[in-house]
């Protein structure tokens, strides 16, 4: 099975400065891909180098095994981080515009269109110019822009940006449920906790180089577990005496200690057990938040 | 290229729909019928004052002068003026008169000195004589000038009016030598009607030029502005997106020139302005069908031409309000193909409209100027046809290749420099 897009060894310069430094990664059919780094670190780059925009200076791109061609166009759908659509015109005009550019036929782009405004719960904004809405409905509707051709690769910078609570939610839906109609996605943000809920796997860039890259579960494992969760009915004493703990915090309902070797966990329940009773305890992961933090921030010294 | 008829009609259609283009419209269609309507009107209202302008003229010491005068006004038809007669130069009276508005001026007349003819004195309460006015007794002076120093000598009746009758110039061309033979005088008439049609296209090339091409690159730029570019860059091609654009900006034009020709066609046909069209002796029938059709030819391929630079410029700015100063040298470029043959209107043989129709910039008006107008051969129009269309062709490409590179660039302005830089770094 050949895989939907492949990046080997991709470079990119503008001028003396390297946008993107040898970039591989690989996204499989139905599987969201993160693409994650700070600012400037080269990731609308690379978006645009697999959209076909501009074209790498070393490495190749391969969708489905072919290199880049202009019939490619029709199965990629892209929601740029800055996205816009025309102001003055109506949504139906414009998005069946979008998606005939994209080869679609007039009457199939009108039927996908009304079948994502029903999704959103919005089917009323078919007649409306796109200044009349809000901004987060804005976005829904450039969300819509990107995928009413159904694409095979859908590439989403920053998809959350900018949207409340509740239409993150919906919009992570939708994404998964694209994701299993096997719709490859590469996904770019800032925001970790989308990051662990919706890829498997990521690649950290850090000032155009790759500084982390593989299996969330994986790269998890490679981290120390550094944190206990200590939830007890009563107090718990000589905590601090074990051996690898490094700090309490007195929490409403119980202890958060910081260990610095994962045996010690053992040893704090033990204590825990002999003092009360306990309602919770947990050996937390890191966070991807706290990877991404320590590898990037640690490369920023 | 399925695509480009998407973007055609998307163009088009939504650009009809806007206010600026409905309004632009319908005020040009409002100023084309006044400007029309003008010499019916004028018509109307002196019309309207019956008798026309009255003037006092003193007979005092010069009255057979004023008797020719008067007697050569009222011949003429459709007379203006009417004299109210003063037989002496009663100053009172005059004053009285013109101050209750009686009569808007009057003529007197000097003492004469020998055979002069006496010094014509005109006075009003406004300062100066009015063109109108001038235009009306000029003549009737001249005539009774004539006839006051020629008083008495042995000239007949013939003689006189032979000398007063103007010098009456007949242009013929050599080229056009059998077609003057055939019928004398309708090788000027069919040029009148054939210079109307060539200083119209150029009018029109110029205006359309303007309009549409200020309106694509506002939209190019408007579409960078609003980050809607990002999408469609990665649906179609940027040459298929310009040309979808210039396709469709030019239907507009053609569109806006439809409804301006039926609005005068319309208003032409009132009855009313048959008569003053009847005036300028144009007669439809003598038209030149190949100065026409040349003109078109030139007319669309011309505004390709600046239409792909106007896409381009646009291409380059990032907000619409930077967009003014950026089209300025297309603007300037547009200015002197127009004054370029606006001023050689009358001399469409000179050098430098020869070597203006072989620019491909000027050459569009020029050309047609010196086939319309003057004595350009089919092969020399053949020859600017071929150099314009190359320079579509080179402009298009080059023009690509700015949008596909501007369209990515956002910030301030880039200069000539940073663009080629970019170039380079998309790998365009």
């Amino acid at each position: 099975m050949v895989k939907p897009l492949v990046l080997e060894q991709v470079t990119k310069q503008f001028g003396d400065k390297t946008a993107v430094n040898g970039i591989s990664l690989q996204v499989e059919e139905g599987e969201i891909y993160g693409l994650l780094g700070g600012n400037g670190a080269g990731k609308t780059t690379t978006m645009r180098m697999v959209l076909g925009l501009i074209y790498p200076d070393d490495g190749r791109i391969l969708y489905h095994g072919q290199g880049y061609s202009s019939e490619l166009q029709q199965k990629m759908g892209y929601l740029p981080e800055e996205r816009g659509l025309y102001p003055k015109i109506k949504v139906s005009d414009q998005i069946i515009y979008l998606a005939r550019l994209k080869g679609m036929s007039a009457q199939e782009a009108d039927k996908s269109l009304r079948y994502w405004l029903e999704r959103f719960e919005v089917p009323d904004y078919y007649n409306k110019k796109i200044e009349e809405l809000s901004k987060g409905n804005q976005q829904k509707m450039g969300f819509i822009a990107a995928v009413v051709h159904k694409p095979k690769i859908l590439i989403l910078d920053e998809a959350f940006s900018g949207l409340d609570p509740v239409n993150v939610e919906l919009l992570k839906a939708t994404v998964k449920e694209l994701r299993d109609e096997g719709t490859s996605i590469l996904f770019s943000t800032h925001r970790m906790e989308h990051v662990e809920e919706l890829c498997s796997n990521i690649t950290i860039l850090q000032r155009s180089n790759t500084v982390l890259q593989g299996n969330i579960q994986d790269i998890k494992k490679r981290y120390p577990r550094e944190e206990v969760l200590l939830h007890t009915t009563g107090e718990v004493t000589g905590l601090e005496a074990i051996p690898g703990v490094e700090r309490i915090d007195r929490r409403e309902r119980g202890y958060s200690i910081r260990i610095s070797e994962v045996s010690a966990a053992q040893h704090i329940l033990r204590r825990a057990m002999e003092d009360s009773v306990v309602e919770h305890f947990e050996i937390k992961e890191p966070t991807l938040n706290q990877i991404f933090i320590k590898e990037v921030g640690e490369s920023h010294e | 290229m399925n695509k480009l008829l998407p973007i055609i009609s998307f163009t088009f259609a939504n650009k009809v729909k806007t206010k600026s283009f409905v309004v632009t419209t319908v005020i040009f269609a409002i100023l084309l019928s006044i400007g029309i309507h003008v010499p019916y009107l004028i018509q109307l209202f002196s019309g309207n004052e019956g008798t026309g302008t009255q003037i006092g003229l003193v007979y005092g010491n010069q009255p057979e002068i004023a008797e020719s005068i008067e007697a050569f006004v009222d011949q003429q038809p459709g007379a203006k003026i009417t004299f109210v007669r003063y037989e002496q130069a009663n100053e009172q009276a005059l004053v009285n008169d013109l101050e209750n508005g009686t009569i808007q001026g009057y003529l007197e007349f000097g003492e004469a000195v020998g055979l002069q003819f006496p010094k014509v004195i005109y006075t009003s309460k406004k300062d100066s004589l009015d063109w109108t006015l001038q235009s009306a007794l000029q003549p009737a002076l001249e005539n009774a000038k004539m006839q006051y120093v020629t008083k008495g000598s042995a000239l007949t009746e013939e003689q006189i009016a032979a000398i007063s009758a103007p010098v009456v110039i007949e242009e013929l061309k050599t080229d056009q030598a059998g077609a003057g033979a055939a019928g004398p005088g309708s090788s000027t008439k069919t040029a009148i009607i054939n210079y109307v049609i060539v200083y119209a296209l150029i009018i029109l090339f110029f205006m359309t030029n303007m309009m549409t091409g200020n309106m694509i690159a506002a939209e190019v730029t408007s579409e960078k502005s609003s980050r809607i570019m990002e999408i469609l860059i990665t649906s179609v091609s940027p040459l298929a997106q310009m040309f979808g654009k210039i396709l469709g900006m030019f239907l507009i034009g053609l569109l806006q020139i439809i409804i301006f020709i039926a609005v005068v066609a319309a208003n032409l046909a009132l009855p009313y302005n048959q008569a003053s069209l009847a005036e300028f002796e144009l007669d439809l029938s003598q038209m030149d069908l190949s100065i026409l059709i040349i003109g078109l030819i030139f007319y669309i391929l011309g505004y390709f031409l600046y239409a792909t630079l106007y896409a381009a410029v646009g291409s380059i700015v990032s907000r619409t309000e930077d967009l003014g100063q950026a089209v300025m040298p297309i603007t300037m470029l547009s200015l002197a193909a127009f004054y370029v043959a606006m001023f050689s209107l009358s001399s469409p043989n000179s050098l430098l409209l020869k070597v203006c129709s072989y620019i491909p910039f000027v050459s569009p008006v020029t050309i047609l100027l010196r086939y319309g107008a003057g004595d350009a051969a089919l092969l020399e129009v053949g020859l600017s046809l071929l150099i314009l269309i190359a320079a579509i062709v080179f402009f298009s490409w080059l023009a690509a290749k700015i949008y596909r590179t501007g369209v990515l660039l956002y910030g301030k302005r880039p200069t000539l420099k940073e663009l080629r830089k970019a170039m380079k770094a998309y790998k365009i």
